[in-house]
């Protein structure tokens, strides 16, 4: 072989290494690597700090099919990467961003070291001088003590900042909490209270905000509403006995008004005076059902008296229990 | 310098440093599940899912208008079915005032789902959805369930509950919204994230 075929083979040999090493360098990453390479640096958010290209979870291998559509589809590293943590967050980084509040752990450890490296140098090139005999060692002590002082009051300074910093941040994601126990019912909407009741059917407590319901629908003049949750309460064996008077009266005065049903009426208020023979709000819408209804302004009359005999009504109610006694005791029509 | 200054400059760094070192501990304990939603404050992600019994789709546009309750579940989830007939008890209360409920079966075949709904019952006024590939999971960036989203009638995301909630959580957060609050996430228990965990 002459020198010239060698010289020929080495330098085609030579070429041919040449583009192989350009090619590598400047071809771009197979497809399969990069959904890899994205894969792993993205945190599995159903496992324990492993990447979603390592994890067997279906979570995981459903994120990796959709990274691999994203690569397919021509979107970059960096989109892909984002619109994971535009959903998750940066806390699905295996390797948090150097930036922000990462920032100041990234460069702690290199400033502690470069801190204890530049104590080291300095003591080294400043070697401890000989104690002068002439100089005070009590004022030299104070010195010391005060600059000793400064330097861990700082350094425990910059613990407490860091640590309310860190700490901080992470009960921040519990702001917002919406608790059962301290929720103010007035600003509970008709619709959540029935709900409530709906999914707590068996709870004995359910009696007080069926009541409250009731009462609202009640005030507002929604018979129909408020007659189911009386109901309820009334048949309730869970019931308070102050619940089933409260209850039962209503039942009995909606019957009434409604209806103009007045002896099932007077069934239901003696149904709750069986309870509390003191319900005064039963005893007096009796009074005004048996006046109204059945006309026996009599016994109507006696019942206001039992009213007005009982203590602890307001001046307003008793006002009004008079006018009615006054005006059945002289035998009017009721009004 | 003398020995004194050393030795406190020397303390200094090592006290400096099991701070830092103490930090980094808890950063690590820290669960990603409970940091704050980055959807927050933003538009909602979009879907078109398929109910569970393949008839027809259900796109979140079309829900434009309405605040929207969007809940992913699991048959294998226990809390799930323990939230079960709050999220049916509140969706039936609030289906006429504007709200519409959504329920996204997680990791689940729809099979397997609607056997768990026809045990565990139903609301009328919700939809009941496929994702498959947990295209929406993913879009909505779910830790584990149940996971519950708000979304107001602008389509923003307002509000987000992590673990198990009821009718009066549920019900308090839609009533907030109403009032023009923006009630944010709030952890109420434990997730899970695999049928296996």
């Amino acid at each position: 072989m002459s020198d010239q075929v060698r010289n020929g083979i080495t330098a085609g040999v030579i070429v041919v290494m040449v583009l192989t090493l350009v090619g590598l360098v400047v071809s771009s990453p197979s497809h399969a690597d990069r959904v890899e390479a994205i894969g792993s640096v993205i945190r599995c958010p159903v496992c324990e700090g492993q990447p979603i290209a390592d994890s067997p979870a279906q979570m995981a291998r459903d994120m990796m099919a959709l990274i691999d559509e994203r690569v397919r589809q021509g979107a970059s590293d960096e989109e892909i990467i984002s619109e994971l943590l535009a959903s998750y967050s940066g806390a699905m980084l295996l390797d948090p961003p150097a930036r922000g509040a990462n920032l100041l752990l990234w460069l702690a450890p290199v400033g502690v070291l470069a801190a204890g490296i530049g104590i080291i140098a300095w003591w080294r090139s400043h070697p401890r001088p000989p104690t002068p005999p002439d100089v005070p060692r009590q004022g030299r002590s104070r010195r010391r003590t005060l600059v000793g002082g400064l330097i861990l009051a700082g350094a425990l300074g910059s613990t407490v900042v860091v640590a309310g910093f860190f700490l901080q941040e992470r009960e921040g994601p519990f702001v917002g909490v919406v608790s059962l126990g301290t929720q103010d019912l007035s600003e509970v909407s008709n619709e959540t209270m029935e709900a409530v009741i709906s999914a707590n059917l068996s709870d004995p407590q359910i009696n007080g905000m069926r009541l409250a319901l009731a009462e609202r629908y009640f005030e507002a003049g929604d018979y129909r509403a408020a007659f189911p949750h009386f109901l309820a309460v009334a048949e309730s064996p869970q019931a308070s006995p102050g619940e089933a008077v409260a209850a039962l009266t209503r039942l009995g005065w909606m019957v009434w008004d409604g209806n103009q049903e007045a002896g099932t009426a007077i069934q239901l208020f003696d149904q709750a005076l069986a309870i509390d023979d003191a319900a005064s709000t039963a005893i007096y819408l009796k009074g005004r059902v048996v006046w109204c209804g059945m006309e026996d302004s009599g016994e109507a009359a006696r019942l206001f008296s039992e009213v007005l005999a009982l203590d602890g009504l307001s001046p307003e109610s008793r006002t009004a229990v008079q006018a009615d006694l006054d005006a059945a005791t002289r035998g009017e029509a009721c009004a | 310098m003398t020995g004194r200054w050393l030795r406190l400059a020397g303390f200094t760094v090592a006290l400096l440093t099991v701070v830092f070192a103490v930090v980094l501990a808890s950063r690590f304990g820290t669960d990603p599940g409970l940091v704050e939603s980055p959807l927050i404050g933003q538009p909602a992600p979009p879907f078109e899912l398929q109910t569970l019994e393949g008839e027809g789709t259900v796109r979140l546009e079309d829900l434009r208008g309405e605040i929207v309750v969007v809940n992913f579940f699991a048959s294998w989830c226990l809390q799930c079915q323990l939230e079960h007939d709050d999220l049916v008890a509140t969706s039936d209360a609030f289906a006429d005032q504007g709200v519409r409920f959504v329920q996204i079966s997680y990791q689940e075949r729809p099979d397997r789902s609607l056997a768990y709904l026809a045990e565990a019952g139903t609301s009328y006024a919700t939809h009941y959805l496929h994702d498959p590939g947990s295209r929406t999971a993913i879009a909505y960036g779910v830790f584990g369930i149940p996971e519950t989203y708000f979304i107001d009638e602008e389509g923003i995301v307002v509000g987000k509950i992590i673990g198990e909630s009821n009718a009066f959580i549920l019900g308090g957060t839609i009533d907030a919204i109403k009032r023009g609050e923006r009630p944010g996430q709030s952890v109420t228990g434990d997730t899970q994230q695999r049928p296996d965990a």
